[in-house]
């Protein structure tokens, strides 16, 4: 048996599965204070039943989305951190405000792993002391190619702890080795405002688990789709941001298990998630993660959240109706205090949920005011949802045909977005989906686990590993994105040796982190090779490799009943 | 640099999702890390990996200055309003140059739809070498990615007066001969000395075609010319003649060979001479050209170029071995450009009195010039008769008998260009003119092309076949 949960912004979501079916489903509401709570009481309803039993040694994977880390980072309650950047020449980070308590200091390395400028000792130094005084513990030092010569960031944490042995230093060569210095620095410097708070919390989850009888490994969902064991996170706590998103994503793969293209169309309560799988593919943001605003080197799904849900608040604006973007509550049928889209379709779909009457009277407060009958304001209301979504999804095929391209095959090659389904999850979905899925002109799948899809996604999701390889010939030297890890390489080496070094590597790095089972799961996703010319001559090759164990089901999962 | 330094609060703030504004610098970025011209040719897939490297680490490209573009394919059409290819575009033409014209052609279009303020094309291969007539390669290009830009905005857009400004190491022969006649744009070039440098032209006395005098300026530099050289001829010479020429459209033409560690020729200049020059002269659209430094110049002049044009504060960009003492002037080059200002100032501010006196003593005829060229990259001698109508009224229209031997052999070509400002009479001329021809079933020609810009319509006869292909 599998338990997944997803803390959502308003509800969090459990599901109790095996073989395909649901055996049990709880549903609370979210409390952002304490979100520990939220999950027990998801946790307890799931485990009714077959508590006294003692079934629960038959549990095999619990999986968990939360939204702390989001939390932690939206409301500033993480800790305070100091950044300690090495631009070298470039953007003049002297004056940028860049992120508080950032201090610049001087040292650079170039694209090929040369230092260009040596660090200043006595310039670290001082900057150690003015963490110091500030009162920060925590340091992240991250330099503009750090993660193809390390050397600078190592002797930086070296020079602070010497002086600071209570200092706790984050490097960024270890937490991100892809290109985009900015990125790694605020990577860097949330892991290190967050990795505390985190760990905290999920002792408090494991112990709580382990309390009520489940032995069983627990995950944690990331961004991208993938799982990654409890122990894991404590590294690496911002690949968990964004994960609700991803739990529905992984919950439409879960309801489908082909290889077609679909749009995940997930209505909330307040927002709508919109994400798309071209051929069985989810599409990633190409900027990776936005957390607090500024793009991280965190994979992440590209998801497009539109202020519309099935309980946006209706109201006549004196020349038109609007739709959200708050949510007062539920919907009116459930005892809410307006109208909303879940009750115009109510009132269309002759009240199959809560009571008609309340559906009615609110949407007559309205349509009183616009001078429509209730009726013509929810056929309205229903336009307007599918509209507003139809054209968010066209703006993301649109955002993905515009990706750029730096290959003449990429170009020629582009085709269009042909769109073959789209997929509902969440309460709501079973009232829009089906039209909006007309308007698109393809099919709409609405299942009956579409309402706990999300956490059934999180359920069956299986590990993701994304390992990218630079590796340079002539320096002899080859280097990852993963934990920092770097080695030597022989001249004579070619693009095979490049992917087989990769791919050996994505494996002890997967059984390191105890997901060595999926390993064999591989493929590569990025085969590039330049040969490097000085004065007419082959001086080397640059290599750039990229391997994955891409997101996707576990194995004991083989699909829903239909 | 002052205005530079403002607080850059919001840089690296995420933009929301792919809004372009007009307050944008557009790029496209297209390394063709899938093309060369041979394996180890300077014009190779590794051009552009430090550029990519540095300006991807960088994070430039997340900043909310930069809206950044996918190239497209340029329309065989595209091509044809600006190019004879022998013996046709497809054999010219690859994917590769066809994306490196389409990337300015992104840009060109998300200018004037108001998406960006200003935009850069970084697409290799490059083109200004690339003349009217293309037998093959010359200077490691095959069509002129800047000449089919600017006609594209003629005639979808209707712009008539554009500036270009070639500042390239290498003299624009390609984009000069495009534009030697052509009285509405302004091609001014500085390079280093034709008699130091491929292709050896672009002198003082190349001034443009009879009716177009004083619209092509040559600004040939002495070996070794600083940051301080080439800038005191943007101050003295170019900003004040774009000043008066008033071009509704600046493109730079962008090649990075001027640079002190570039392999290919024997200047002095720095990335970050490049990011003043470009910030002085404000290009609305900049395309890269030549630059072959690949690890020591490019990576920091592109960036250079992007942080100039979308106005982002470049102080502290520089090339890890630059030292500030390299780059002053000396006295006696100083002089020697001095002289060079002072005598294209004179043939600019002339020009209208130089077609004037054309006109005057040549109206109604015919004048002829007999040329030759060659193509290094594809060791082709190309021999040339240009006939150009002296018209009272019109720019004119062109003749160009051509024949050229190659590797593939000989061809002769017969072309007739007609410009989109031809007047009536001098249009159904040339339009004779290629009916005639076409009748005369010549033995003497393989190929009569026919550019009919006011029609936007290109003819290419075959003699052989006796088939004609319209684009």
């Amino acid at each position: 048996m599998l338990i997944g949960i997803d803390v959502g912004g308003t509800f969090t979501d459990g599901v109790l599965c095996s073989e395909g079916r649901i055996i049990n489903s709880a549903k609370h509401p979210t409390k952002e204070d304490d979100l520990q709570d939220s999950i027990f009481a998801v946790l307890d309803d799931l485990l009714q039943g077959i508590k006294s039993s003692n079934k629960t040694s038959s549990i095999t994977q619990v999986v968990l989305s939360t939204t702390l880390v989001t939390n932690l980072l939206a409301s500033g309650g993480g800790d305070e951190v100091a950044l300690v950047l090495l631009p070298g020449p470039g953007l003049n980070f002297r004056n940028i405000d860049f992120l508080p308590h950032t201090y610049i200091a001087t040292g650079a390395i170039n694209f090929r792993g040369r230092v260009t400028e040596p660090l200043d000792q006595k310039e670290i130094e001082e900057i150690g002391k003015l963490i110091v005084d500030a009162g920060l513990h925590k340091v992240a030092v991250v330099g503009k190619f750090s993660q193809r010569n390390s050397s600078h960031e190592r002797k930086v944490e070296e020079i602070l702890k010497g002086r600071y042995s209570h200092l706790e230093v984050f490097r960024g060569f270890e937490v991100s080795g892809q290109l985009n210095f900015p990125r790694r620095a605020v990577t860097t410097y949330y892991t290190a405002v967050t990795r505390e708070k985190w760990a905290g919390f999920a002792a408090g989850i494991e112990k709580a688990i382990r309390d009520r009888g489940i032995a069983s490994p627990i995950n944690i969902l990331k961004a991208d789709g993938g799982t990654m064991p409890l122990e894991v996170s404590l590294h690496y706590p911002c690949e968990t941001v964004f994960s609700g998103p991803a739990a529905s994503v992984m919950g439409a793969f879960a309801l489908t298990m082909d290889r077609q293209t679909s749009v995940v169309v997930d209505i909330g309560g307040t927002t709508t998630d919109l994400a798309l799988i071209l051929e069985g593919k989810p599409l990633y943001a190409s900027r990776g993660a936005v957390i607090g605003g500024r793009y991280s080197h965190v994979r992440s799904f590209a998801v497009r959240s539109i202020p519309l849900g099935g309980d946006s608040a209706i109201r006549w604006a004196g020349d038109s109706v609007t739709i959200g973007p708050d949510r007062l509550g539920p919907a009116a049928c459930f005892g809410g205090p307006v109208a909303t889209p879940t009750d115009a379709v109510n009132f269309l779909g002759e009240g199959k949920l809560g009571s008609l009457s309340l559906s009615v009277g609110a949407l007559e407060n309205v349509a009183r005011r616009a001078g429509l009958t209730a009726r013509e304001l929810a056929q309205t209301i229903v336009l307007q949802v599918n509209e507003r979504l139809e054209e968010s999804i066209k703006e993301i095929f649109k955002a993905w045909e515009q990706e750029p391209a730096y290959k003449i095959w990429e170009i020629v090659n582009k085709r269009p977005v042909e769109l073959d389904r789209a997929v509902g999850i969440g309460a709501a979905a079973e009232s829009f989906v089906p039209s909006l899925a007309n308007r698109l002109g393809c099919r709409a799948l609405v299942h009956r686990y579409s309402p706990v899809a999300n956490a059934l996604g999180a359920a069956v999701a299986r590990p993701t590993l994304s390992l990218l390889m630079h590796a340079d010939t002539e320096q002899q030297t080859y280097y990852l994105n993963l934990e920092g890890i770097s080695g030597k390489i022989s001249p004579g080496w070619q693009l095979k040796d490049a992917k087989e070094l990769a791919r050996k590597q994505l494996q002890q790095i997967a059984e390191k982190r105890g997901i060595g089972r999926y390993a064999d799961r591989y493929e590569f996703f990025l085969e590039e090779q330049f040969n490097m010319i000085r004065g007419w001559l082959t001086a080397g090759k640059l290599f750039d490799v990229g391997v994955q164990i891409a997101p996707g089901i576990i194995d004991d999962f083989k699909g829903v009943e239909s | 640099m002052n205005k530079n330094n403002r607080n850059t609060y919001a840089y690296l703030q995420a933009k929301k999702e792919k809004t372009a504004s007009a307050g944008q610098t557009g790029l496209v970025f297209f390394p063709a890390f899938d093309w060369a011209i041979s394996p180890t040719h300077p014009e190779r897939e590794e051009r552009l990996l430090y550029t990519r490297d540095q300006l991807f680490e960088e994070g430039i490209m997340d900043l909310p200055q930069i809206c950044q573009y996918q190239p497209r394919l340029a329309e065989f059409k595209d091509i044809a309003r600006v190019h004879f290819c022998v013996p046709d575009i497809e054999t010219q033409a690859t994917e590769a140059h066809r994306i490196a014209a389409g990337g300015a052609l992104v840009i060109a279009d998300a200018l004037m739809s108001g998406e960006i303020k200003n935009g850069f094309a970084l697409v290799r291969p490059p083109g200004h070498h690339a003349m009217r007539v293309v037998h093959g390669n010359r200077g490691f290009c095959n069509i002129n990615n800047e000449p089919i830009m600017i006609e594209y905005l003629r005639q979808k857009f209707g712009l008539q007066r554009i500036a270009i400004v070639d500042t390239d190491v290498h003299h624009g022969d390609g984009t000069q001969d495009i534009y030697w006649h052509d009285p509405d744009t302004l091609f001014i070039s500085f390079h280093q000395d034709g008699r130091t440098l491929y292709p050896g032209s672009g002198f003082t006395d190349e001034i443009g075609g009879p009716l177009a005098a004083g619209t092509t300026l040559n600004v040939p530099l002495p070996p070794g010319t600083t940051d301080e050289g080439i800038l005191f001829v943007l101050d003295n010479l170019v900003l004040p003649v774009l000043d008066e020429f008033q071009p509704e459209l600046i493109v730079n033409s962008a090649g990075q060979d001027n640079h002190y560690s570039d392999p290919l020729a024997n200047m002095a200049f720095s990335a970050r001479g490049y990011a003043l020059l470009n910030e002085k002269l404000s290009p609305d659209i900049a395309v890269l050209e030549g630059g072959y430094s690949v690890e020591t110049a490019l990576p920091y002049v592109n960036l250079g170029i992007i942080m100039a044009m979308a106005g982002i504060d470049y102080s502290n960009l520089y090339e890890p071995d630059h030292s500030d003492n390299f780059f002053r002037e000396e006295r006696s080059n100083l002089k020697r450009l001095e002289e060079i200002v002072r005598e294209l100032s004179g043939v600019f501010r002339r020009r209208k009195e130089l077609v004037d006196a054309t006109r005057r003593q040549n109206s109604g005829s015919l004048l002829q010039k007999h040329r030759q060229i060659y193509y290094d990259t594809d060791q082709i001698r190309e021999t040339q008769l240009e006939t150009i109508k002296v018209c009272s009224d019109c720019p004119g229209y062109l003749f160009i008998e051509s024949a050229a031997v190659g590797r593939r052999g000989r061809y002769n070509i017969y072309c007739i260009s007609i410009p989109i400002k031809c007047c009536p009479r001098c249009r159904q001329e040339a339009r004779d003119q290629y009916a005639k021809m076409k009748r005369q079933d010549s033995k003497s020609f393989d190929y009569l092309y026919l550019q009919d810009r006011p029609d936007d319509v290109y003819l290419q006869y075959d003699f052989h076949l006796k088939r004609e292909k319209a684009l």
